[in-house]
């Protein structure tokens, strides 16, 4: 499939507790477009979460490979993963994991700090991920000072900030009350839909997975129900 | 039950001498630690306000040059301000250390100082063999000053300057209250010759300007005026008296001597504290006059000191060699009408030192190390207690594309802030601290703690505070995002 940015193929993941071998992850062959907004649902310990680490490059496939652009991040050492994510992949936390002792501004601007951007560069781009949060006038706060809403939109900005063409967001909305959740998926919306971002999210609320093109149901590491081609078979 | 074997010396009873010392020592030691815990606790203030300033100078830098170190070292300092109470307590710790180990060190580096050999400045010293303290008649001073001007075996081997490089010090113990004998009466003189107190005073090479003036003025009239003393600032403190005032001193060594004494000078600060010096003569000729004196001494008979007022003699000799030579012409007893021995200046205090050895084996090779691991185990602690807290926001920097160095440099360098700064302090303090107090322990010159200190203090925070951070910093270095992810979730 020429069109997906993520391709993942015969991935496996297993884990070992004392001696028995857990299988998180069995066979699964994936495609995510460009553009594309995919939610990723499932009972817990079905392998979501996993799955998204593996395709953010935050952890290494037992078998099988995943292929990000033109990277096969499966074949990477940490280092190079580590490089690779800077550029390439924005995270949204759960509880969206600011650094309390610095401001929102430091907050956003930390990932591009490892990048060979000069002070106004920075300055540019962390203003203006700011700015696309709504966020502007809150820079000097530090996390304490925020509301939840307001910090998961910090960490947006964070994740958007090094302009990566992945957006990865784990359970983005399950520490916030309906307004302040509608708000972020609404931002991811705008992120898709203005600036093409891909974006991956881990959700058990189907609500938040309406908001996404397509959903893909895990179960017991394995896929079960992919919306888009149910719809499709549907149609048929 | 604690009586000691005849084998070992020591018959009968057990001697309690030493263990009462090793127990002042250690009380001592406890006392100096707590002192040093309320000293740190005042400075914890302005430890945080230098970090403040520290934080806030790196802030302006960092963004005005956008330098990506720079960045690193705030999130650094802010890391600091975590958990202030952590913090203080890893400054404490390393503030402790640091100054107690200072004044330890400057403890050894005075005694190492005092004992190590001066070929260039090869001072010996003559004291009676068996006497303690050593006592010789003042005749023998001239007996001894032949040996070494004289006798045809010294040779080429001479003092360079003569008779300047040879000098007697008697001790000369008085009160000027002889009913109410307190610490503010009591005086305590070397008796000398004011003409070698310059050349032949260990401490007083270093003077320059006022001070050696002043004193050079002092000695010049302590030879016209043979009752004239100087006496050190403290004393006169301690006296209550001036420069210019008159004493009267009952002698208490020299029992039944009154001394007239007019102070004309005082000792440059630092220097010989709580002690006097006065003219040798003076006191040759007190006890002269002693047989005459009808009133304490009504049979007219010598004084009992006469025959031991030369406690100690000091001479400089050109090099080794002359100094073993005039060893065996004093061990020979051809100028010695008591037995005295010779050794060098250094062996000497070495020699008296000899009794505090094992105390002094035990701090440098027992308790310096156990304090430095100790200390370590504090920071250590604290440490990964704070890496544990923060796993998680190490993870997130590595999802960030934070390299596993940079979190490693992260741990580290806040440990490292927080150790040189301590240590700094510290040693500052204790340097500064003993500068300005300028007490003296014995002969050995004031105590003080050596400018290298400064240095020192700082590299041992730094090396305590990464010894202790390394295993944490390490741990940090190699979390596990996923793991640390999943097992948040």
């Amino acid at each position: 499939m020429s069109g997906a940015l993520v391709q993942v193929r015969g991935l496996h993941k297993s884990f070992t507790r004392g001696t028995e071998p857990i299988h998180v992850l069995r066979d699964l062959t994936l495609d995510v477009g460009y553009g594309e907004f995919l939610a990723l649902m499932g009972p817990s310990g079905s392998g979501k979460t996993t799955l998204l680490n593996l395709i953010a490059g935050l952890d290494q496939p037992t078998q099988g490979s995943i292929t990000v652009g033109e990277n096969v991040i499966s074949e990477m050492s940490e280092s190079e993963l580590a490089r690779w994510r800077t550029r390439h992949v924005g995270f949204i936390f759960q509880f969206y994991y600011l650094l309390p002792v610095l401001t929102a501004y430091e907050n956003v601007e930390l990932p591009l700090l490892l990048l060979p951007l000069t002070k106004e560069q920075r300055r540019k781009q962390v203003e203006t991920a700011l700015d696309l949060v709504g966020l502007t006038d809150r820079m000097t706060h530090r996390p304490g000072q925020l509301s939840g809403g307001q910090q998961q939109r910090v960490g947006i900005a964070r994740a958007m900030v090094t302009d990566p063409e992945l957006i990865v967001a784990d359970e983005p909305t399950g520490d916030l009350d309906t307004k302040s959740a509608d708000a972020i998926l609404g931002l991811m919306e705008v992120l898709r839909a203005k600036l093409n971002k891909t974006i991956i999210m881990v959700t058990h609320d189907p609500k938040a997975a309406a908001r996404a093109q397509r959903t893909l149901h895990l179960e017991k590491g394995q896929l079960v129900l992919d919306t888009a081609l149910a719809v499709g078979a549907r149609g048929a | 039950m604690f009586g000691m074997p005849p084998e070992m010396g020591m018959s009968g009873a057990f001697d309690t001498s030493m263990l009462q010392l090793t127990g002042y020592l250690f009380a001592g030691l406890v006392g100096l630690i707590f002192g040093a815990i309320l000293l740190g606790l005042f400075t914890l203030p302005a430890f945080f306000l230098i970090l403040w300033g520290a934080d806030k100078v790196t802030s302006a830098a960092a963004a005005a040059t956008g330098w990506f170190p720079l960045k690193v070292v705030l999130i650094m300092f802010r890391g600091l301000r975590r958990s202030p109470l952590r913090t203080s307590l890893t400054y404490l710790a390393i503030f402790v250390l640091t100054l107690v180990l200072c004044l330890i060190y400057a403890v050894l580096y005075m005694i190492g100082n005092a004992t190590s050999e001066k070929e260039a400045n090869f001072k010996a010293i003559v004291t009676h063999k068996t006497a303690i303290p050593s006592q010789m008649p003042a005749g023998y001073y001239d007996d001894f000053k032949r040996a070494c001007l004289e006798s045809k075996e010294m040779e080429g081997m001479r003092p360079v300057r003569g008779d300047k490089d040879i000098m007697s010090w008697s001790f000369v113990l008085g009160t000027t209250d002889k009913v109410n004998q307190r610490k503010d009466t009591m005086v305590f003189l070397f008796a000398l010759e004011p003409d070698k107190v310059l050349t032949m005073m260990d401490g007083l090479d270093d003077l320059t300007g006022d001070e050696l003036d002043l004193l050079k003025r002092g000695c010049d009239a302590m030879k016209v005026n043979d009752r004239a003393i100087v006496m050190s600032k403290s004393r006169l403190k301690l006296l209550n008296k001036r420069v210019g005032d008159r004493i009267k001193m009952h002698g208490l060594n020299y029992q039944n001597i009154l001394f007239e004494f007019t102070i004309i000078g005082e000792l440059p600060e630092g220097k010989y504290e709580g002690v006097s010096f006065m003219n040798k003569d003076y006191l040759i000729k007190q006890l002269e006059a002693y047989p005459r004196d009808k009133e304490n001494n009504p049979k007219g008979e010598a004084h009992p000191m006469l025959e031991k007022c030369i406690n100690l003699i000091w001479v400089k000799l050109p090099d080794k060699r002359a100094f073993e030579t005039l060893s065996g012409l004093v061990n020979s007893g051809k100028f010695g009408r008591v037995p005295i021995k010779l050794e060098t200046a250094s062996s000497g205090i070495g020699t008296w030192l000899g009794a505090f050895k094992d105390i002094f084996w035990g701090i440098k090779y027992i308790l310096v190390p156990a304090m430095i691991g100790i200390m370590s185990l504090v920071v250590a602690n604290a440490l990964s207690i704070s890496v544990r807290e923060r796993r998680t926001e190490m993870a997130v920097l590595k999802v960030l594309g934070f390299q596993p160095r940079h979190v490693l440099l992260l741990v580290l360098g806040e440990a490292l802030l927080v150790g040189v700064l301590g240590g700094g302090m510290s040693a500052i303090l204790a340097y500064g601290m003993l500068g300005s107090f300028k007490f003296q322990i014995m002969f050995f010159g004031a105590f003080f703690v050596p400018i290298n200190a400064l240095i020192y203090g700082p590299l041992l925070g730094a090396a305590v505070s990464f010894a202790g951070s390394i295993m944490p910093a390490l741990s940090a270095k190699d979390v596990k995002v996923a793991e640390v992810f999943a097992k948040v979730a």
